[in-house]
C-alpha cells in the first residue's frame, strides 16, 4: 500500500494529512483544501470580508446571517450551556467568535470528504488536534505523541488512538503565569489539557473548557464525559484519567 | 490510579488516609458532600497479604470497609511497602450506569517519570496547542512531516 503526506496552509495554522493512496481519487486533496478554504473564507476574523467579521462589525445581524452560520453559532451555544460557560463563542469585547468550534467542524467534514472518496486509513493533524481513521502504515492503530509545554521539542507521553477514540485535542494557556481566564481562574490553573474522545469537536471543547475553568471543570468534564483527559498544571505536574493511563502505558 | 506523587509519606493511621482518599476521588475539589460518605468508613482490616499492623514500617495490602457514597458502594485499598504507600486502587466500582461507573474517571496525579517511556514509542502525529503557521517550522509535527514518516 502507497502512504503519501501532503501539508498545507489554512485558517492561519498548517494541516497535515498521511492516507494511504491507493484506489483513492487524487482529487480527495482538492475537496479537503475547498472544506478548509470554506471555512476560513466563512468564519475568519482576520478577513474583512468573511460572513463573521461583517456579523462583528454589525454589517449583518446574526438574524440574516446564513443557515450554516447560524447553525454554527447555535452549536457553539449549545458547547456554552453544556460546560457551564467554560467554553463560550463570546469574547470578552461581545464579538462573536466561533474559532473555538470552526476547526474541528472543518476537520469532521474533511472527514466525510475523505470518507466519501473511500479513504480507508488516514491521519489528519490541523494545529495540533488530531482525527484518525483505520490504521497507520504498520497496519497499526495510529500513535499520537503530546508536546511538552515547556519544552516543546520534546513529548510528555504517546498514546495509541484506536476503536471510537478516534480524535485528540489539545488546548493551552497562552504563557505561564497568564491569567486570562474568566472561568474559575485560580492560580493552580492548568497550562496544557488533552482531551482523547470519539469526535474531534467534543474533544476540542472540552479541552479548552478544562482550562478555562481550572481543576473544577476538570473533575467536572471528567464525571459527566465518556473521554480521556490528561492536564499539565503550572508547576508542569501531570494528571490523567485512568482511560488515559492505560493508553500511554499500552504505547509504552 | 497511582497517587504515589501524592501519597509518598508515612502511613500514620491508614483510615484517615482511606477517608481521605475515598473524599478526594469522590470529588477532589467539591467535597462537602463526599466527607458525610467518608465519614461512615470503619476502620480498614488488613488483607490476607499484610505482614504488619498498619503503623511503623508496615508492609502489604489494606483494605477499605464498603461504604455508601452517591456515587455508589466504594472500596479502597493501599499498598503498603515498609510504611510507605505505594499504590492505592479503587475497588468495587459499579458498572451500573449513571454516575456510579464515572466515579473512576477522574483525572489523578501521575509522575512524569511513569510515563517517560512512551518517548521512545513511535508517533505518526504531533498533539499540541494549537501552532501558527510560523510556529509549525519549528515544531515536532513539522519534523514529522518532512521525515514523510
Amino acid at each position: 500500500m502507497r502512504w503519501y503526506r501532503h501539508v498545507f496552509e489554512t485558517m492561519g495554522t498548517m494541516v497535515s494529512i498521511e492516507f494511504a493512496v491507493d484506489g483513492i481519487p487524487e482529487r480527495v486533496l482538492d475537496a479537503v483544501h475547498t472544506v478548509f478554504d470554506h471555512f476560513d473564507s466563512t468564519y475568519s476574523l482576520y478577513k474583512p470580508h468573511s460572513e463573521l467579521s461583517r456579523i462583528a462589525a454589525g454589517t449583518i445581524a446574526m438574524v440574516d446571517a446564513s443557515e450554516e452560520v447560524r447553525d454554527t453559532y447555535a452549536t457553539a451555544l449549545a458547547w456554552r450551556a453544556a460546560t457551564s460557560g467554560g467554553f463560550s463563542p463570546h469574547r470578552p469585547d461581545g464579538v462573536i467568535d466561533l474559532s473555538g468550534v470552526v476547526k474541528a467542524l472543518a476537520m469532521q467534514d474533511a472527514a466525510e470528504a475523505l470518507r466519501e472518496a473511500g479513504a480507508l486509513n488516514w491521519c489528519l493533524n490541523v494545529g495540533g488536534d488530531i482525527l484518525v481513521s483505520g490504521c497507520d502504515r504498520d497496519s497499526e492503530p495510529w500513535s499520537i505523541g503530546i508536546v511538552d509545554p515547556d519544552q516543546r521539542d520534546a513529548l510528555l507521553c504517546s498514546a495509541p488512538l484506536r476503536g471510537s477514540r478516534r480524535a485528540c485535542a489539545t488546548s493551552g494557556s497562552a504563557e505561564r503565569g497568564d491569567h486570562i481566564w474568566t472561568v474559575g481562574a485560580d492560580p493552580s490553573s492548568f497550562r496544557q489539557a488533552t482531551v482523547i474522545a470519539d469526535d474531534i469537536v467534543t474533544a476540542d471543547v472540552l479541552a479548552t473548557a478544562i482550562i478555562a475553568g481550572g481543576p473544577s471543570a476538570l473533575d467536572q468534564i471528567c464525571a459527566t464525559w465518556d473521554v480521556d483527559v490528561m492536564t499539565v498544571d503550572r508547576e508542569g505536574d501531570l494528571r490523567m484519567t485512568p482511560g488515559f493511563t492505560t493508553k500511554v502505558q499500552a504505547s509504552a | 490510579m497511582r497517587i504515589r506523587a501524592v501519597l509518598g509519606s508515612v502511613l500514620g493511621s491508614v483510615t484517615v488516609l482511606v477517608i481521605g482518599w475515598q473524599a478526594g476521588a469522590a470529588a477532589a475539589h467539591n467535597s462537602a458532600e463526599t466527607a458525610t460518605a467518608g465519614s461512615t468508613s470503619t476502620s480498614p482490616s488488613p488483607s490476607s497479604s499484610s505482614s504488619a499492623s498498619p503503623s511503623g514500617n508496615a508492609t502489604g495490602s489494606f483494605t477499605g470497609s464498603t461504604v455508601e457514597t452517591r456515587f455508589g458502594p466504594m472500596q479502597v485499598e493501599v499498598v503498603v511497602s515498609d510504611g510507605k504507600i505505594t499504590d492505592v486502587k479503587t475497588l468495587q466500582e459499579t458498572d451500573q450506569g449513571g454516575r456510579s461507573q464515572q466515579i473512576s474517571n477522574y483525572a489523578v496525579p501521575i509522575l512524569r517519570k511513569e510515563v517517560l517511556a512512551a518517548q521512545s514509542a513511535k508517533v505518526s502525529s504531533v498533539g499540541g496547542a494549537t501552532y501558527t503557521s510560523d510556529g509549525y517550522l519549528s515544531s515536532l509535527q513539522s519534523a514529522l512531516d518532512k521525515a514523510g514518516l
